[in-house]
């Protein structure tokens, strides 16, 4: 029985794994709140239909010599990534990251964060109580 | 878990930018009475940062680095001290062009920068010790 064909334990993954991806493009913003011309961007919202996407293996390009470059590594999956349109405030020097609304966000995904890996730990439970332990 | 640690190299390249910028006000703080030594010198100049998002290749991810530390070309003061060795035939000396109250707002929004990235990093943590405690 392999552990990622089950329902929960697939779904778990593939949320955590957006939870990450847009700490890392939240932090970026943060760490860019000072620079000029910096637009801020976030992912687009989890859908019920990444949840069914099936996933395709991205490869990455293999290098026979030192001098080649590698290109970027991608990540098995990647969730599509958009800049803010709108922002709530530019500064005059075109930079149009909040920190208010990035630290509301960076909170918002620490405890969906937390949330996922509970429903995870609950239903490990469930079959730890099967098995008996 | 590798993502998470990304994360935290951002943020760290956020404090390190921050920390190059609260040195550079502390030292137009500091020279903020820097007068020259004689009539043909001149003062101390303001230095200006600025920052720059840069793509670390190896990583794959966009940190912040410190652009460039420019002089601020705006024109210096005067004041009146006909006994100072710097003063010019009219008695004038000119004084630096650093404004102090400019210089503690600056200060104070290097550092609340500097904080959000700190909690950026005290979050990335709390998610990390979390996947981990599903071991548990």
């Amino acid at each position: 029985m392999a552990f990622n064909d089950l329902t929960v334990f697939s779904a778990v993954k593939k949320r955590l794994g957006w939870l990450t991806q847009r700490q890392e493009i939240l932090s970026q913003n943060i760490a860019n709140a000072d620079t000029p011309k910096y637009r801020s961007s976030d992912l687009k919202p989890y859908k019920f239909k990444e949840l069914v996407r099936s996933e395709s293996m991205q490869l990455n390009m293999q290098v026979s010599d030192k001098s080649h470059l590698p290109g970027r590594r991608k990540r098995i999956r990647d969730f599509s990534e958009a800049k803010d349109r709108h922002p709530f405030e530019t500064s005059p020097s075109g930079n149009s990251v909040v920190l208010e609304e990035q630290m509301a966000k960076i909170n918002e995904s620490q405890l969906n964060h937390k949330l996922t890996t509970n429903i995870y730990k609950k239903h490990l439970r469930m079959f730890k109580i099967v098995l008996g332990k | 878990m590798d993502d998470i640690i990304k994360t935290m190299r951002i943020s760290s390249s956020g404090l390190r930018a921050q920390g190059a910028r609260l040195k550079v006000i502390s030292e137009n703080l500091a020279n903020a009475n820097s007068l020259a030594q004689d009539p043909t010198g001149k003062p101390y100049r303001r230095k200006t940062v600025t920052f720059r998002n840069e793509l670390d290749k190896a990583m794959g991810l966009n940190k912040v680095v410190v652009d460039k530390i420019r002089p601020d070309t705006s024109s210096f003061g005067k004041k009146f001290d006909p006994n100072h060795p710097a003063a010019d035939a009219d008695g004038y000396v000119l004084t630096p062009n650093v404004n102090s109250l400019v210089e503690m707002a600056d200060m104070r929004e290097a550092q609340r920068s500097y904080e959000a990235n700190l909690e950026v990093i005290k979050a990335s943590k709390a998610m990390l010790s979390g996947t981990i405690d599903v071991l548990r």
